[in-house]
C-alpha cells in the first residue's frame, strides 16, 4: 500500500463539523436471520458512535415502524440511520416511517444484498464491512438537510398542432376529459391528409370503406365541442416553454370570407377567374383562387387564396350573403398551454428524386395518392378510373412499391414507410373490383402486412392481382405504352413489363410543418427528421421536451388506425400531468440569480433541456432538470447548486467510508447510479461474491460524482474508484468522456490513474459486475505506484 | 445448396468485405435481393449476367461464382453502385471476385488479351489501347483513323500539345515502383499461365 | 456542394485524350484561359492505369501506388487541385485517395515500396490528397464558370438538336461528389445551356453505359455495341444531331465505332460526338483543327462546324470593339 492514509482525515470544506452534535440513531434490522446469520450484530452495536443503536427482526414490519418512531421521539433524534436492506426494496417505506422526521435525513446502509449475502462464508470480515458501511451512512446523514418535493401543476388547456386525423383524435379525447383544447390548422380546413385518401382498407371485414364517411363524424364532433377552439389558417410562430407552461405566438391568415356569413352557395367561385391547381385532388385538376377545399370542410365556408388572386372583386359583387372583404390583416394570437401535442404529420416522397420513373415526364405515371384521386368518387374523374394522357381505362397497371423508402442512396429514407404495401394492395383491389379486365402487377421487394393485414394480401391475391418480387430499375416509354424495366427476381429473368399505367408508391416523410414546429418548439428529431420520442420503447408519445407530446405521422410511418391510437395515448399522457401533477425529488440544480451572467453555457450544455432565459433572468424548469449537475461543471461563475447538499452528502459517505480504515485494509470506493445499483443488488440475491474490498455508494447519476470526490478519495486511503452506468443514460458519454479528463487530474495530484475504474451497467449482468469488481480488485492490489 | 452446421456461407463475403477494394461500408450483408441491380445492368439485359444472383451465391457462400463464366459480362459501369438501396455495389463485389479468379490461376485466358496494359506501363508508363487490338479496330473503324494514329505527333503538334511520354526518370520511377509492387510478376504468371 | 478551385490545379493527362481526341486536352486549356482558370500540366505525371485496372490486369494496389506518386507531383507542384479530362480518371483517383486515407495498412504497404524503390520522398501522408476537395472533373471547374463562359460565346448552336451522355465513372462512382445529378445527370446539359443553347433533357437509356465495358469492347465485342446500339437508337428516336460527352472513352465508343453499328445494323446514326471542352471551345470560336482537333474525329464534325452562325450581339460587340479574329 503505498498511498498512505491521511492521519488526520477530514472533510473536505468543513472548516469545523457544524454537525457533530446532531442525534443519529442507528436502527439495525436482523431480517429474520438473512443479516444476522452473518453478522455480528452485537459486536456493531459497541463500536458504533451515535445516540441511540437498537436492532430488530423484522425493522420493515408495522411494528419496526413503532420502534422507530418511538425512538425518534424519546431521545429526540435528529438523523436516522437504518441498516437493513437495499434502499431500492424499502427506501420509501423508512421515509415514511421516519416521520415526522422530513424523509430525507433518513440513509439506508445495505447490510444485507451488498453484506451479509456476499460474504456470508466470511462472519468475521462482514461485521467488520457492516460497521464501515453504517459509519458511510451515519456521516451521509450528518451532511443531510430536510427539503421537499417539488409537485408541480400544469394548466389544464392544450395547444394541439396539426388538425389532421391524429390532430382531431388527440383534441376529442382531452376535450371530453373536461380540458380546453386550441387545435392549430395551418390550411384552410381541418381534416389533413385522410379527407383526400377516398377509401381506406378493414383488415377485418376484407373490404375497403369510404375514408370520408368514416372522418366526417369525427370532424364534426371536433366542430361540435365546446371545449375546442380550432384556428385554421394559424401557424406557431413562437413557443417559450416554462414549468409546464407553454407560451405560443400563433400567426391566423384572414380568410377573407367571414365563416359566420358564408353559406357555401359557391357563386362566388362562379364568378372567380383565376384557376389554381387543385392541392387536394394532388393537382390532377384546378380550384379557383376563391375555393371551399372540400365539400365537408370545416369551417364550412369559401376561403380565399390570397396568394393567386388578383382582387377583381367578382366574388364580392357576386356574394348574396356580403361575407367577403377583400382586406384583411394577419392576426397574432397568444396562447397559454400547460402542454402540446404535436400532430403535424407527414408529406410524400417526391418522384422526382427518382427520375428513372418518369414521373412528370410521362403523363401515365402517377402516385398511389393521386391514384387514389382518381378512384375517389370526390376527385377529379368522378371515381372513374383512367389514363391521364387519353381518359382511357388502362389496360395494365404496374405499381412500384418502396420509392424513396428503403433506399439509402440520396434523398431516399433508409426505413420502411409502412403503409405502402396495404395502400397499393387497397388500390388494385378497388381496381380489380371495379375493373376486372384491368391487369394489376405489384413490384415488390417484401410483401410487409403484419398481423390482421396478412388476411387482406391474400384476399388481394385472390382477386387476381399479381405480384412480381423484383425492385424496377426504369420505366421507359414504348410508342404511347409504357415499359417497366425489372428482373422478376424468383425466375431470375430480366423482363420488360409492356404496360400503359405505372403507379408509384412513394415513401412518406416528415412534413414541412413537423421539421418547422421541430425547430420551434426545439424537440429533437430523429435522423429522419421525424420528431423523436424520448425513448422509443418504454416513452412513446413523449418528447425530449417535457410536456411536449407527439402523436401521428409526425413521428414516424403509420397508418390511420395506428395514428389514432398514438393520439390517443398522447392525450392521456396529458391527462396525466394535468389532473395529478407530478411530485419531483427536490434535488434539482437552483440559481444564485446574483452571480448568474447569463452567458447561457448552462443552456447548451443540458441535455434535458432544463434551462432557459426568461425576463433577463436564467431559468431552471424543475419538471425537466434531473438533477445530474453537468450545469455545474460549466459555470463559470459557479451560480448553480444542487439542492439538498448533494457534494457534501457525498463527501460524507467517503468519509465513514475511510476514517477507520487500517493499514493494511484495501478499499475501493465503487459509485453506482440506480440501475447498477439494481445490479449489484442482484449479485447478493443471486449469492454471488464480490470482494470484501468492495464498497458501494449509490448516487442520483454518476456525473454528479465531481473529479474532486475522486481525487479526496484516492488522497484519503481509498485504493481504488470505480464508476458504472447505464449506457442508455442520456449522460453516459458526457460521464465516458469524463473519465479521461479525471484521470488527467489523478496524475497531476501525483496518483496512479489506473486507480480509476469505469464501466457500464446492466442490470441482467450482473454477473458480469461481480467479475468486474474481482478483475478491478485484483488489479488495484497488484498497482505499485 | 445444402448447409452443414459446421459451414459458414459468410466467409466469401467477409473476404470480400476485407479486400483492398471494397469500399468503406459495403452494404454486401444487408442486401435484400430486391434485384434493383439487375434490373438496372446493360449486362444483365443483354446477356445471362445476373448481378443479383451473383450476390446471392456470395451471400450462400457458394464459392463457385468466383469461376463463372458470366461474371466477365459486368461492364464496370457503376449503374447498380449508384442506385443499390442498402450501400451495396454489385459492380465492386464483381471486380473483387474477378481479382479472385486471376489469384486462383483461373482467368489467365480471359486476361491475357489485356496484357499489354501493364507492358507499355512497365516500358513507357503509358496507357491507351493496346495494339493487339489495332488491326481489328482498323477494319471495324476505317482508315482515316488509321492514317490518324499513324499521323498522332503531326496532330498534337498542330494543336500545340508535347509529348504525351512521360521523362525517361519517371519511366524509370514507374518500372521500379511496378516490379517491387509485384505487379511484373503477376502479368508475367497470367502470361506464362501460371498462378499468380 | 463542394468548393470547386480555379487556381492551384493540376490538369490531369488522360490515355485516351492523348492517343485518341488531343483536340480534347486542348480545348479544355483554351477554355480555361478564356475563363481564367490557372493550371498546369506536368509531363511526369502518368496514366491513372484506368484502361488497364478495369480489364482487370491492374490490381488494386498497384493501381494506389501509381496513383500516389502523381499525387506526390501535385504536392511536389503545390498545385493539389487535380483536375481530370477523363471521368475513369476522376473515379481511380478519387478511390485511390480514399483508400491511401483511409487503409492505414494499404497506406503503409504502398510506402514500403516507395522506400524500396529509392522513391522515399514520395511517400504519401494521411490525408494529403483529399478525395472530394481536391479530386474534380474538368467539368466541375466548367461549371463554376458558368457566367465566364456565357459572356465568351461567339456561336450559335441553338438551332441544332443536343443531347449529353454523361458516361458512368464521373456521376456513378462517388456520387456524393457528383454535382448536377447522379439519376438524371445534368451537368453537361448545364454546361450547354451556359453556351446558349438547350439540350433534350432526358431520353431512354440517358444513364446508361456507353458500351465499352473496357474488356467487353474488344473481347465480347456483340455484347459491347448491342448497348451502344441501345443508346443510338433512342437518340435517333429523339433526331439528336450532337451528342456531348465528358469521358474520352465513350467518346471512342461512339465517334469510332457509330458507322460499325450503322453497318452491323443496317441503320443508319448520324449524330456527331463532341466532348463538352470541345462544345465550349467551338463555341467561343476556337479553330476547329488547331484548338479543338475535329480532324481527329471519325464521323465528321464539318457539318455542324459550317452551319453555325455567330451570335447577332456578337456580331455587335464585335464590331465595336474590333476583338477577335479566329474564323470557323
Amino acid at each position: 500500500m503505498s498511498n498512505i492514509k491521511d492521519e488526520n482525515l477530514i472533510l473536505p470544506r468543513l472548516e469545523e463539523e457544524p454537525n457533530s452534535d446532531l442525534r443519529v440513531g442507528v436502527f439495525i434490522c436482523r431480517c429474520g436471520g438473512n443479516i444476522s446469520d452473518v453478522i455480528d450484530i452485537r459486536k456493531v452495536k459497541t463500536s458504533l458512535n451515535a445516540t441511540v443503536v437498537e436492532e430488530f427482526e423484522n425493522l420493515c414490519s408495522l411494528n419496526g415502524r413503532k420502534i422507530i418512531r418511538d425512538s425518534i421521539v424519546s431521545e429526540n433524534l435528529d438523523r436516522v440511520v437504518i441498516a437493513a436492506c437495499s434502499p431500492i426494496s424499502h427506501e420509501k417505506t423508512f421515509q415514511d416511517y421516519i416521520q415526522p422526521l422530513n424523509p430525507y435525513l433518513m440513509d439506508m446502509a445495505n447490510l444485507r444484498e451488498h453484506c451479509s449475502w456476499i460474504h456470508d462464508d466470511n462472519p468475521e470480515k462482514a461485521t467488520e464491512k457492516a460497521i464501515v458501511l453504517i459509519n458511510a451512512s451515519i456521516e451521509k446523514v450528518k451532511q443531510s438537510n430536510a427539503v421537499d418535493p417539488i409537485l408541480c401543476r400544469t394548466p389544464d388547456n392544450v395547444a394541439i398542432v396539426g388538425g389532421g386525423i391524429s390532430g382531431m383524435s388527440a383534441a376529442l379525447s382531452l376535450a371530453k376529459q373536461g380540458m380546453h383544447v386550441d387545435l392549430i390548422e395551418k390550411s384552410a380546413t381541418i381534416g389533413g391528409n385522410m379527407a383526400k385518401i377516398g377509401k381506406v382498407f378493414s383488415p377485418v371485414k376484407i373490404a375497403e370503406e369510404c375514408g370520408l364517411c368514416l372522418l366526417n363524424p369525427i370532424l364534426n364532433e371536433v366542430v361540435w365541442n365546446k371545449n375546442i377552439n380550432i384556428l385554421t389558417n394559424s401557424k406557431v410562430l413562437k413557443c417559450d416553454r416554462r414549468g409546464g407552461n407553454f407560451s405560443l405566438l400563433v400567426e391566423s391568415s384572414p380568410r377573407y370570407v367571414d365563416s359566420e356569413k358564408c353559406i357555401s352557395c359557391g357563386k362566388c367561385a362562379e364568378a372567380c377567374e383565376v384557376e389554381v391547381a387543385d392541392s387536394w385532388n394532388d393537382g390532377l385538376s384546378t380550384r379557383k383562387a376563391i375555393y371551399k377545399p372540400f365539400s365537408q370542410a370545416y369551417p364550412d365556408s369559401y376561403v380565399i387564396d390570397m396568394e393567386n388572386c388578383d382582387k377583381c372583386s367578382e366574388c364580392v359583387k357576386a356574394c348574396p350573403m356580403n361575407a367577403i372583404k377583400l382586406r384583411g390583416e394577419k392576426e397574432m394570437v397568444p396562447l397559454n398551454t400547460g402542454s402540446v401535442i404535436l400532430a403535424t404529420g407527414h408529406k410524400l416522397f417526391d418522384p422526382k428524386l427518382r427520375p428513372e420513373y418518369g414521373y412528370g415526364r410521362f403523363e401515365n405515371v402517377i402516385t398511389q395518392s393521386e391514384l387514389g384521386r382518381i378512384m375517389g368518387v370526390n376527385g377529379p374523374t368522378r371515381g372513374k378510373l383512367q389514363k391521364l394522357s387519353n381518359g382511357e381505362v388502362p389496360k395494365r397497371i404496374v405499381m412500384i412499391q418502396c420509392v424513396g423508402s428503403r433506399d439509402e442512396k440520396p434523398d431516399g429514407h433508409k426505413y420502411c414507410s409502412k403503409v405502402c404495401c396495404m395502400v397499393a394492395l387497397k388500390n388494385a383491389n378497388i381496381i380489380k373490383n371495379k375493373y376486372p379486365d384491368t391487369d394489376v402487377v405489384i413490384c415488390y421487394t417484401d410483401v410487409r402486412t403484419p398481423g390482421m393485414y396478412e388476411k387482406y394480401y391474400k384476399h388481394s391475391q385472390q382477386s387476381g392481382i399479381r405480384l412480381i418480387r423484383g425492385r424496377p430499375g426504369e420505366v421507359a416509354k414504348n410508342g404511347e405504352n409504357l415499359i417497366v424495366r425489372t428482373e422478376d427476381t424468383l425466375q431470375k429473368d430480366f423482363i420488360e413489363i409492356e404496360t400503359d399505367m405505372v403507379v408509384l408508391s412513394t415513401a412518406l416523410e416528415p412534413s414541412e410543418g413537423t421539421k418547422e414546429i421541430a425547430e420551434i418548439m426545439d424537440v429533437g428529431v430523429t435522423e429522419d427528421f421525424f420528431i423523436k420520442e424520448s425513448h422509443p420503447k418504454i416513452k412513446p408519445v413523449t418528447t425530449d421536451v417535457k410536456g411536449a407530446y407527439v402523436c401521428g405521422t409526425a413521428q414516424d410511418p403509420k397508418d390511420i388506425t395506428e395514428s389514432i391510437m398514438q393520439s390517443t395515448a398522447a392525450a392521456a399522457k396529458v391527462s396525466e400531468m394535468i389532473h395529478n401533477g407530478i411530485e419531483i425529488e427536490p434535488f434539482i440544480a437552483e440559481i444564485d440569480q446574483e452571480q448568474c451572467n447569463l452567458c447561457g453555457n448552462c443552456i447548451s450544455t443540458c441535455k434535458y433541456k432544463a434551462l432557459s432565459v426568461k425576463d433577463d433572468l436564467m431559468y431552471i424548469d424543475p419538471m425537466s432538470c434531473s438533477g445530474c449537475g453537468k450545469c455545474l461543471t460549466v459555470c463559470d461563475k459557479n451560480a448553480i447548486n444542487i439542492n439538498g447538499n448533494i457534494d457534501e452528502k457525498i463527501f460524507g459517505t467517503i468519509y465513514g467510508m475511510l476514517k477507520d480504515k487500517k493499514k493494511d485494509d484495501r478499499r475501493i470506493i465503487v459509485f453506482l447510479d440506480s440501475i447498477g445499483y439494481t445490479a449489484a443488488d442482484n449479485i447478493g440475491v443471486n449469492r454471488l461474491n464480490f470482494p470484501e474490498s468492495i464498497y458501494i455508494i449509490k448516487v442520483h447519476s454518476v456525473n454528479r460524482v465531481m473529479p474532486k470526490h475522486i481525487i479526496y478519495a484516492l488522497q484519503n486511503g481509498a485504493d481504488g474508484v470505480f464508476i458504472g452506468e447505464y449506457p442508455g443514460d442520456l449522460m453516459y458519454d458526457e460521464v465516458e468522456k469524463k473519465m479521461e479528463t479525471i484521470k488527467e487530474k489523478i496524475s497531476t495530484n501525483n496518483m496512479n490513474p489506473e486507480r480509476l475504474g469505469f464501466s457500464h451497467v446492466y442490470i441482467p449482468y450482473f454477473r458480469g459486475l461481480a467479475d468486474k469488481f474481482i478483475a478491478f480488485d485484483e488489479k488495484i492490489s497488484s498497482l505499485e505506484d | 445448396m445444402d448447409l452443414k452446421l459446421n459451414e459458414d456461407p459468410l466467409n466469401l463475403a467477409n473476404t470480400i468485405l476485407k479486400d483492398i477494394k471494397s469500399s468503406e461500408n459495403l452494404g454486401l450483408l444487408r442486401c435484400v435481393q430486391c434485384g434493383m441491380c439487375t434490373s438496372s445492368c446493360p449486362g444483365a439485359m443483354h446477356s445471362n449476367f445476373n448481378p443479383r444472383d451473383m450476390i446471392e451465391k456470395i451471400l450462400e457462400g457458394d464459392e463457385t461464382v468466383i469461376e463463372e463464366e458470366d461474371i466477365w459480362n459486368c461492364f464496370y459501369c457503376y449503374t447498380c453502385h449508384s442506385i443499390c438501396p442498402v450501400g451495396n455495389s454489385a459492380c465492386e463485389v464483381n471486380q473483387i471476385l474477378r481479382q479472385f479468379a486471376i489469384s486462383k490461376g483461373t482467368a489467365n485466358k480471359k486476361i491475357q488479351p489485356f496484357l499489354e496494359f501493364g507492358d507499355i506501363f512497365l516500358s513507357m508508363a503509358l496507357g491507351g489501347i493496346p495494339s493487339i487490338f489495332f488491326p481489328e479496330m482498323r477494319e471495324d473503324i476505317g482508315e482515316d483513323w488509321w492514317e490518324f494514329k499513324m499521323n498522332l505527333d503531326n496532330v498534337r503538334n498542330k494543336l500545340d500539345l508535347g509529348s504525351y511520354i512521360p521523362p525517361q526518370e519517371s519511366i524509370d520511377e514507374v518500372n521500379k515502383l511496378l516490379i517491387n509492387s509485384g505487379f511484373e510478376e503477376r502479368i508475367e504468371a497470367i502470361r506464362n499461365n501460371k498462378k499468380p | 456542394m463542394k468548393q470547386i478551385p480555379d487556381k492551384n490545379i493540376t490538369l490531369f493527362k488522360s490515355c485516351l485524350v492523348s492517343t485518341e481526341y488531343p483536340g480534347i486536352e486542348s480545348s479544355t486549356k483554351y477554355v480555361f484561359d478564356k475563363t481564367g482558370i490557372d493550371y498546369l500540366v506536368d509531363e511526369r505525371q502518368t496514366c491513372c492505369t484506368g484502361l488497364g485496372h478495369y480489364s482487370d490486369v491492374f490490381d488494386q494496389f498497384s493501381t494506389t501506388i501509381i496513383g500516389a506518386r502523381n499525387f506526390y507531383l501535385a504536392s511536389d507542384n503545390n498545385r493539389k487541385n487535380m483536375v481530370m479530362l477523363c471521368a475513369t480518371c476522376y473515379a481511380i483517383n478519387k478511390k485511390v485517395a480514399n483508400i491511401l486515407n483511409k487503409k492505414d495498412e494499404t497506406r503503409e504497404e504502398v510506402n514500403e515500396i516507395f522506400d524500396k524503390s529509392d522513391l522515399s520522398n514520395m511517400k504519401y501522408e494521411k490525408g494529403s490528397i483529399d478525395s472530394t476537395e481536391n479530386i474534380f472533373h474538368v467539368v466541375d471547374i466548367l461549371f463554376n464558370k458558368k457566367k465566364e463562359i456565357a459572356k465568351n460565346i461567339k456561336y450559335d448552336f441553338s438551332n441544332f438538336k443536343i443531347a449529353t451522355h454523361h458516361g458512368c465513372h464521373y456521376c456513378k462512382v462517388h456520387y456524393n461528389d457528383t454535382i448536377g445529378g447522379i439519376r438524371d445527370p445534368n451537368i453537361i446539359d448545364e454546361l450547354v445551356n451556359a453556351c446558349g443553347a438547350s439540350t433534350i433533357g432526358w431520353y431512354d437509356f440517358k444513364r446508361t453505359t456507353c458500351g465499352a465495358g473496357f474488356r467487353q469492347r474488344f473481347v465480347n465485342k456483340d455484347l459491347s455495341m448491342d448497348v451502344t446500339y441501345d443508346k443510338l437508337k433512342a437518340l435517333k428516336n429523339d433526331d439528336v444531331e450532337i451528342l456531348v460527352h465528358l469521358c474520352p472513352n465513350c467518346h471512342v465508343q461512339f465517334d469510332r465505332y457509330q458507322n460499325y453499328i450503322s453497318n452491323d445494323k443496317n441503320d443508319e446514326f448520324k449524330t456527331i460526338h463532341l466532348n463538352i471542352a470541345q462544345f465550349i471551345a467551338l463555341a467561343m470560336g476556337a479553330d476547329p483543327y488547331k484548338v479543338v482537333g475535329i480532324q481527329t474525329h471519325t464521323v465528321p464534325v464539318e457539318d455542324i462546324v459550317n452551319k453555325l452562325e455567330t451570335l447577332p450581339e456578337y456580331k455587335e460587340i464585335n464590331e465595336e470593339n474590333k476583338i477577335g479574329e479566329e474564323n470557323v
